[in-house]
């Protein structure tokens, strides 16, 4: 008897390889126009789903956690966290 | 090659016959005897392995482990105590689903502190995930672990495998073993395969964070694997003999006169021979009892069992292992096995030296109660006089 199929534990760096985090989110970070574009939100997102375009940041929201430290970290205030529900 | 040696050095052999890379060591009583052999042999220039001496058991494993997944063909052995410490690094090689060999050379667990033979730290690695046999001589403590490679390293196994072996009584008890020959060794060992390579030119890792249904899935492959496993254990068993004329392997488990009985015995390691021998004089004074030797505890070779034992009117199994508040490992299994009547004894635990009198008294009272369908599930049994003068004996007054 063969074994119908074989399974290892081996990962690959890939987007969303830990899986869809944006299903933990209860809150969600929104951008607002006061952001200057310095890129301290996306040194400092664990998951790596906020890049800054041109001037202004933009978040994944299928990866986005919602645990807000680019709120925490931003200079010049432009995240708020806004309820999902 | 014959040679008269222990079960310690009989291993040690074996890893260096299979051409082992990477051996993980650390010493603990009755193991020791093995990585000392290994790492007198790398002295002497014998191995080419990479002796690893680390601070701990639980490295031991770490440092096998990572040889494995890198792919070189690792090895260590541990006992008692330092098996438990080890315990958590026994599930990761499962879990990584990782190619090695490890030697337990079992002892009882404290406290209190107890360096004598018992099953019970082997035992309990039974949930891991491992491939797991289990020696009954020196002989089959070489032949099993030369094997082990090839099982652990098939496509359709790809798990680590453990070979155990009664402490004292096989680990220092010097024997005529066969040893086969290098190049015999060599043909029947292909080179190392392992399901994916740890490197660190790719970006592949392992033991990442899995989300629970792909965790469930390799939960699942793995117990698929350990099932598929028993056709691979025979076909490399009955390949093993070209090395060793004598030996037989064809089935993962041992048959002793058990065709025609009526009761059946069931042990499991070294005592197996003792308590053929009261298998013998039972038979000689007419009474239709056969044994069944335990060699694999995983896979657990569920078609074999039923084929032999499902139809006796009594079967006794011995463990020297106990699952405290309930029985023995080995009766356990047997018993969510087969229907027929299953009377589990537990003894010789920490040392406590069991014969073929013991054997043939047990053997022959429990038959007495299979008659009288009047058998107590799970009996401790303590040999010869102990038992009236120590049992009633209180060692404190708390
Ligand atoms: S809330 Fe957390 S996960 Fe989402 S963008 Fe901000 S830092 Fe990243
Ligand atoms: S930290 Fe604030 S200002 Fe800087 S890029 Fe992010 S949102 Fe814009």
């Amino acid at each position: 008897m063969l074994p119908n199929y074989q399974f290892f534990p081996v990962s690959h760096p890939e987007e969303g390889a830990g899986g869809k985090t944006g299903n933990w989110r209860v809150v969600r970070p929104e951008v607002t126009s006061k952001c200057i574009g310095c890129n301290a939100c996306f040194l400092w997102c664990p998951e790596g789903t906020i890049m800054v375009k041109g001037n202004k940041a933009e978040v994944n929201y299928v990866y986005c956690k919602g645990c807000g430290v680019c709120a925490n970290v931003c200079p010049v205030k432009a995240i708020t966290m806004v309820s999902e529900a | 090659m014959r040679k008269i040696i222990s079960g310690n050095e009989a291993v040690a052999l074996a890893v260096k016959l299979a051409r082992v890379g990477v051996v993980g060591i650390y010493p603990i009583t009755p193991q020791t005897t093995i990585i000392e052999e290994l790492a007198e042999m790398k002295l002497r220039g014998e191995v080419s392995a990479d002796v690893v001496r680390v601070e701990s058991e639980h490295s031991a494993m770490g440092v096998t482990l990572g040889a494995a997944v890198s792919g070189v063909r690792a090895f260590t052995a541990t006992s008692s105590q330092g098996l438990l410490y080890m315990h958590e690094m026994v599930w990761w090689a499962a879990g990584s689903r990782a190619p090695l060999v490890m030697v337990v050379a079992t002892r009882a667990v404290g406290a209190p502190w107890n360096i004598w033979n018992e099953n019970t730290d082997f035992m309990s690695e039974r949930d891991s995930g491992w491939i797991m046999a289990f020696a009954s001589s020196p002989q089959e403590a070489l032949d099993l672990t030369i094997q082990a490679f090839r099982v652990s390293e098939d496509p359709r196994v790809f798990l680590p495998m453990m070979v155990g072996m009664d402490g004292f009584v096989l680990s220092h008890t010097k024997t005529n073993v066969y040893i086969p020959s290098q190049e015999d060794v060599d043909e029947f060992l292909p080179p190392r395969r392992q399901p994916y390579v740890i490197d660190p030119e790719t970006q592949e890792s392992m033991g990442n964070i899995f989300q629970p249904f792909d965790y469930m899935k390799l939960r699942h492959s793995i117990h698929e694997s350990i099932e598929s496993s028993q056709d691979v254990i025979r076909e490399i068993g009955r390949e093993y003999e070209k090395l060793n004329p004598l030996s037989d392997y064809k089935t993962l488990n041992v048959e002793y006169k058990l065709e025609d009985a009526d009761y059946a015995v069931v042990t499991m390691g070294a005592w197996s021979l003792d308590a053929m021998e009261a298998v013998d004089r039972l038979r000689q004074e007419g009474v239709n009892v056969g044994l069944y030797r335990v060699r694999y505890i995983r896979p657990w070779a569920t078609d074999e069992i039923m084929r032999a034992l499902g139809d006796k009117k009594g079967v006794i199994v011995f463990d020297r292992a106990t699952s405290l508040g309930r029985g023995g490992p080995l009766y356990l299994e047997m018993k969510a096995t087969i229907d027929s009547p299953v009377k589990g004894v537990v003894t010789g635990l920490g040392g406590v030296s069991i014969g073929k009198k013991d054997f043939y008294h047990v053997i022959s009272k429990s038959i007495e109660e299979f008659r009288f369908k009047s058998f107590r599930e799970v009996e401790w049994y303590y040999p010869g006089e102990v038992k009236e003068v120590e049992l009633g004996t209180p060692r404190s007054s708390i």
